[in-house]
């Protein structure tokens, strides 16, 4: 089980976290727990890091204070053993002593590389896994906890983006938990934190929570994977656009990375990956609605795709570039060039389209990297003999169709279109996956909530 | 390129001899000229930047009861992980002796070499039968090799002839005897009619069996080549748990007589064909694998060859040493075709 920030945001969160642990523990359930910071710490390290950068000390007293004041707290609200909470306590105060001297130092140096900056924000996992430690241990759970490091999960150096060597992983992993585990010991592992095999900390990533807590379910072959986190689940879309989004019950494993790639943020796509490879279910659950079922994520065969759609997603903020020229017929170079440049500016390209006229290749960029993308590409390519043009849309938005029903199912595109058309709403460019589980379209910023709206439902996803 | 040797027992010695005695053919042949740079037993090290006397090394275990009386090269008290970390080396060739439990101290050295870039060659079965998918991903993510042809098989390349003469077949399923000291006690029952306890003090007699037989007798050693074999071979990721083993003391002259009268020996035999199985099996007399003494055999069964059989000498000092030297000569051969 994995419990994700927001579902630790304060001492009355970790204590229902606690109970919802101790309820599974009765039922009989073996567990190994992850947990992720407490709310906003994450955000709050980064923050300081940069104001650390710029030599700001009294920003940095007032973050370790601030720190100091939400952790205690939590701890006095859910560690109940007195004894415990002397010892949680002074462990954070340790952790939290070593923040401020590292954040000291920067102030000093005037330099956050990406190596220094892991090693900052790993204290949030830090701080917040001896409380669940504590709070566990307070509720007669026999309990220990590790930081990712302790764990045994070992990565690249790949410092803020670590890849985990999984076959080191897996081994380490099973030699230092497996027995604890087996022997209904709950190790409680910080996420999103490991290291290099230096043994130098480094993160796995934004959402590398639910890294860690796939790694260990592959590591430990456990049953299933719980995310709990402070949604009923994934939804068909976001409910502040269309009320009557619905949680989704069941998800393939492809239609869940299709939802991870297109913003569901409740997901990180590697961490879906390495569940698939070994079949492992994985559930998202919420921890303020635990009697509901959530949604699940399994093996396709398990998944009927009942409907055609299960889920839109919309992207906004986007925008759209267009390199023309009818010299662009037949010279792969051009491409080849083009997309170096997006690489080398290690630009996010979200979509790309090319007619077979060739005369003309459009992709879209977020929104905020446009005017430097635009620049770039003007003085690399304008001025020779293919590119004719270079021009820019930016109040566009993706929409994206997910669903595993659409394979192979005629009739989906006119569906969409149709139903776009209705609404009068023009589309500006379109991309299918061959793989055909989604089907991703632009249309104009102001126009992507009402697209939504009427697929939603044309597809009936809020049906029943 | 230079070389630090961990473990210096009768492989270690025997290959510090090899070193000693082909260094001319070495340099002419394959153009390798191997510097011992460190050698490293319970005593301590001997250090040499520029190469150690592998003779006057020998002599001093052989004399003193440690490389670390090597006059002024001696390091006592100096252990493998600070040799492996601070002497510069292209290769560690780690020879401690096996430890099914947890590896140590061999998979601490391996692991240490790896990261520290240098190439490995071991003959150490325990780090590979715990770990071997662990291992190969840390050498590739290091970009190093590591190579063991001295664990299975001894000097018969049972490994390389998998791996580079069946290549572009396809290797399905294989199967042998893979433990010379349980082969040379069951050929002796089956001979002599000796229950199995006179036939294993004859061995330990001979020399062919350790005072605590039960690595062998029990499946183990068989059972830690399997996994390298599944792994190398067959691209299995396995580790010994994943290995059902069935040693040979429960093998009587009765279950021997029965099944010569059927025309065929008992073997204990390793096979990997969907599960990965060690026990005691009947071979037909005549059949390839039905090979006595302290003889080693391997019959591959490939897509388009069919099955072949590899037959050898399993293991000795000597023989290993030779393994390890092939280890040396293709590390060598890999590193001449990477630019640097």
């Amino acid at each position: 089980m994995k419990f994700g920030g927001t579902s630790l945001a304060d001492g009355d969160c970790i204590s229902r976290a606690c109970g919802i642990v101790v309820d599974s523990l009765k039922g009989g359930n073996k567990l190994a727990l992850v947990v992720s910071a407490m709310a906003d710490v994450t955000d709050e390290l980064v923050e300081a890091c940069r104001s650390a950068e710029v030599g700001n000390r009294s920003f940095i007293r007032n973050t370790v204070v601030e720190l100091r004041q939400l952790h205690e707290s939590a701890c006095r609200v859910s560690v109940t053993d007195k004894h415990l909470r002397n010892e949680v306590k002074k462990t954070v105060e340790e952790s939290l002593k070593e923040l401020e001297n590292v954040l000291e130092g920067i102030t000093y140096l005037k330099e956050v590389t990406p190596k220094i900056e892991d090693y900052v924000l790993s204290f949030g996992e830090r701080l917040s896994a001896p409380i669940v430690w504590g709070a566990l241990r307070s509720r007669g759970v026999d309990a220990e906890w590790f930081t990712g490091k302790e764990a045994g999960i070992v990565t690249d150096s790949n410092f803020g983006d670590a890849k985990p060597l999984m076959e080191m992983t897996v081994h380490q992993v099973k030699d230092r938990l497996q027995k604890l585990y087996e022997g209904g010991i709950v190790p409680v592992v910080a996420g999103f934190i490991a290291a290099d095999q230096e043994g130098r900390i480094t993160t796995l990533g934004r959402g590398g929570s639910d890294y860690t807590a796939t790694i260990l379910g592959c590591a430990l072959a456990v049953d299933e994977v719980w995310f709990w986190t402070d949604v009923d689940g994934l939804m068909t879309t976001d409910p502040a656009v269309e009320p009557s989004a619905k949680t989704i019950r069941k998800l393939s494993y492809q239609e869940a990375l299709e939802m991870a790639f297109f913003g569901a943020k409740a997901l990180h796509p590697k961490a879906i990956e390495l569940v698939m490879e070994r079949g492992i279910p994985l559930r998202i659950r919420n921890t303020f609605n635990p009697q509901d079922p959530g949604t699940a994520i399994k093996a396709d065969q398990e998944v009927e795709p009942s409907s055609v759609a299960k889920a839109i997603s919309l992207i906004p903020k986007v925008a759209i570039i267009t390199v023309s020229g009818a010299g662009m017929v037949g010279a792969p170079s051009v491409a080849s060039k083009l997309f170096e440049v997006l690489g080398r500016k290690k630009v996010n390209v979200l979509m790309i389209s090319q007619g077979s006229s060739e005369a003309n290749i459009s992709f879209a960029v977020p929104r905020e990297s446009l005017d430097e993308v635009l620049n770039t590409l003007e003085l690399s390519l304008l001025g020779g003999k293919y590119v004719r043009e270079i021009k820019a849309e930016e109040d566009a938005c993706i929409v994206a169709l997910v669903g595993a029903g659409m394979q192979g199912t005629p009739g989906v595109a006119a569906r969409i279109f149709s139903a776009v058309a209705r609404e009068k709403i023009n589309i500006r460019m379109i991309a299918q996956g061959s793989s055909e589980l989604n089907i991703s379209f632009v249309v104009k910023e102001a126009e992507g909530e009402k697209t939504v709206r009427a697929l939603h439902r044309e597809f009936n996803l809020g049906g029943k | 390129m230079r070389i630090i040797l961990v473990g210096f027992g009768v492989v270690g010695q025997s290959f510090a001899q090899l070193l000693a005695a082909r260094s001319p053919d070495l340099l002419k042949n394959h153009g390798l000229r191997p510097r011992l740079v460190a050698v490293v037993d319970r005593g301590g090290a001997a250090v040499n930047s520029r190469g150690l006397e592998p003779l006057r090394t020998l002599a001093a275990k052989r004399e003193k009861g440690s490389v670390a009386a090597d006059g002024e090269n001696g390091r006592p008290g100096l252990t493998p992980l600070e040799v492996i970390e601070k002497v510069g080396a292209e290769v560690v060739v780690e020879v401690t002796p096996t430890n099914i439990a947890d590896a140590e101290p061999g998979i601490t050295h391996i692991k240490a070499a790896l990261k520290s870039g240098k190439h490995v060659i071991t003959t150490n079965k325990g780090p590979l039968a715990l770990a071997f998918p662990a291992l190969m991903e840390l050498a590739d993510y290091n970009g190093v090799l590591l190579r063991f042809s001295g664990c299975v098989g001894g000097g018969t390349p049972i490994l390389e002839f998998a791996r580079r003469c069946l290549l572009g077949d396809r290797i399905m399923s294989f199967r042998g005897i893979l433990n010379g000291t349980t082969n040379y006690i069951l050929s002796q029952m089956t001979e002599r009619g000796w229950s199995f306890q006179e036939a294993l003090k004859g061995a330990q007699e001979a020399g062919y069996a350790e005072a605590d037989p039960s690595m062998d007798v029990d499946g183990y050693d068989a059972a830690c080549k399997l996994v390298i074999m599944a792994n190398w071979i067959l691209n299995r990721k396995a580790v010994l748990g994943d290995v059902k083993i069935e040693g040979i003391r429960g093998i009587t002259q009765h279950a021997i007589k029965e099944a010569l009268r059927r025309g065929r020996k008992i073997k204990l035999l390793a096979s990997a064909d969907g599960n990965l199985v060690v026990s005691p099996q009947e071979v037909p007399v005549g059949h390839p694998l039905c090979v006595d003494g302290v003889l080693n055999a391997v019959s591959f069964m490939s897509e388009y060859a069919g099955e072949e059989t590899l037959i050898g000498r399993g293991a000795g000092g000597k023989e290993t040493a030779s393994a390890v030297l092939r280890d040396l000569i293709l590390i060598r051969q890999s590193i001449a075709k990477i630019p640097v």
